[in-house]
């Protein structure tokens, strides 16, 4: 306390005097993480020695995934482009209805606040509910195919995107808007003159952000069922076949690096 | 702000002159309602604007046109469709859903009032592409086409070099005496403002302390406003 009470400032240090109390409740914090950090490592029986051990394993999985099995090449591109339809359908339904929420769900442009609160939650239970969870739903709902990953896929994010587009239009600058208002333009003239334009470029980098995200989603997804690549790489593991294993996941490597390169192009060239 | 009794006249240039925090700002928005006085009225050319609502207030607005201190364009269209934002109060809702349904006559007006500020050759350039200046007699330009019968610029050169300050007071001067509006500008320049001005009115805290014309305004009164020796 006494450096605390002391007028002229300790010039040998930067950091700000704190009190006791203060110094003790962060050090009771960091124990506290440890001792999480220590629960969590028992809890899932991680261990060094396994790793090491797992190495020897992994070595001859590889040696049995060799050669690559060309014979499955063209289902595993047929595959691939399944999966990445699914998550293509998921993500434009996601975002033509988020587009519809956003404007509800935006502080700064929203009619009413019950309209803000009503978008929010909504958006909120979408995007808090696991695309897993989703896909459970959804098998029962319309059965075992494709379609009904795309559903789960798009239900989980209207919830992302909604969240993101009512921020980015959040954050927007709202010189434009004030500008347009004050030469007596209407709500809606406003929206699609000042905010639309100001946003455009952000919500499609967005998109097409998760849309990279969910080709992995589908990927997994699939396994379930839903068909794809997943649902081949999947099986082939799960049957032994590691050849084959080695074949998709070539494919699989090639259509996540496509799809990942041509998204950062494309926000790069429109941001 | 209390006790502002202001009337602007067509064919006027009036600067209003005032250290950062007086209320001029406040002024301004609070004469476009994008802020809601406490109490007192603004008349616009006839019509109350203080209780006026939806589109009784849009049409209000109309007749007043902002030219602020951030250059508000949209940044991502060309200076020509951000001149003819101007006037999108005037048109229905069917007509201003995108550039292409706006009206001809709109686009004309636009095209004039570009011409007016000397940036016909700037028509299709994006908004973000302008130099300082050239965006901030684009705004003006957006005044222009929203025809309005007062414009009121919120320290419109704050951001420019000197010469482009000039070149936009010269053209808020012609402006007001060429096109008969009334022209209202907040200003820090007590230089530009005996220069261009043909009324000066200087704000201390919320109050107007004169209000007369350059040639009536003792310097050091302006410098008063300023703590200059105080």
């Amino acid at each position: 306390m006494t450096e605390v009470a002391a007028g002229r400032p300790d010039v040998g240090t930067l950091v700000a005097p704190r009190p006791l109390r203060r110094r003790a409740a962060e050090v009771a914090g960091i124990l506290a993480l440890f001792a999480l950090l220590g629960y969590a490592w028992h809890d899932t029986g991680a261990s060094v020695l396994e790793l090491v051990h797992g190495f020897g394993n992994t070595e001859r999985l590889i040696r049995r995934a060799m050669p690559p099995n060309g014979s499955v090449l063209r289902d595993s591109i047929r595959g691939s482009i399944l999966t990445f339809n699914t998550a293509l359908l998921g993500t434009a339904a996601a975002l033509v209805l988020s587009l519809l929420l956003t404007p509800f769900a935006a502080r700064n442009i929203t009619p009413h606040r019950f309209a803000y609160e009503a978008s929010r939650f909504v958006i909120g239970v979408l995007r808090a509910v696991p695309e897993f969870v989703f896909a459970l739903i959804f098998l029962v709902a319309v059965g075992i195919t494709p379609y009904s990953i795309v559903l789960a896929i798009g239900a989980h994010t209207i919830g992302v995107l909604g969240k993101l587009f009512a921020e980015a239009v959040e954050d927007m600058d709202m010189g434009p808007v004030d500008a347009l208002r004050a030469a007596g333009a209407g709500r809606m003239q406003v929206f699609l003159h000042a905010v639309v334009p100001g946003i455009a470029a952000t919500l499609m980098a967005l998109t097409l952000y998760r849309l990279d995200t969910n080709v992995r989603g589908a990927l997994y997804l699939g396994a379930f069922g839903g068909g794809g690549l997943g649902f081949m790489l999947f099986n082939s593991m799960q049957l032994f076949q590691y050849q084959q294993a080695t074949t998709e996941l070539a494919v699989l490597l090639v259509l996540l690096l496509v799809v990942e390169r041509v998204s950062l192009v494309v926000r790069q060239r429109i941001l | 702000m209390k006790g502002i009794d202001l009337d602007v006249w067509p064919g006027e240039l009036t600067v209003v002159l005032g250290a950062n925090g007086s209320g001029k700002s406040t002024l301004l928005r609070c004469a476009v309602r994008l802020l809601e006085p406490d109490s007192g009225s603004v008349v616009l050319c006839g019509s109350e604007l203080v209780g006026a609502r939806g589109r009784e207030l849009r049409e209000s607005r109309r007749k007043a046109a902002m030219v602020f201190q951030q250059v508000l364009l949209v940044r991502r269209r060309s200076a020509i469709e951000n001149v003819a934002y101007g006037a999108l109060g005037e048109l229905p809702l069917h007509r201003s859903f995108s550039r292409r349904v706006f009206p001809t006559e709109l686009a004309e007006r636009a095209h004039a009032s570009l011409g007016r500020v000397g940036l016909a050759h700037a028509a299709w350039k994006r908004a973000d592409t302008l130099s300082g200046g050239q965006a901030q007699r684009v705004a003006i330009a957006r005044a222009l086409c929203q025809q309005a019968q007062i414009v009121l610029a919120d320290e419109p050169v704050a951001s420019l070099d000197p010469r482009a300050a000039e070149e936009v007071l010269v053209l808020l001067g012609e402006i007001s005496r060429v096109e008969g509006l009334a022209v209202l500008v907040v200003l820090h320049q007590p230089d530009l403002a005996f220069k261009y001005a043909d009324r000066i009115v200087g704000m201390v805290s919320g109050n107007v302390v004169f209000d007369a014309p350059p040639n009536a305004v003792d310097r050091e009164r302006v410098d008063l406003l300023y703590g200059e020796g105080a």
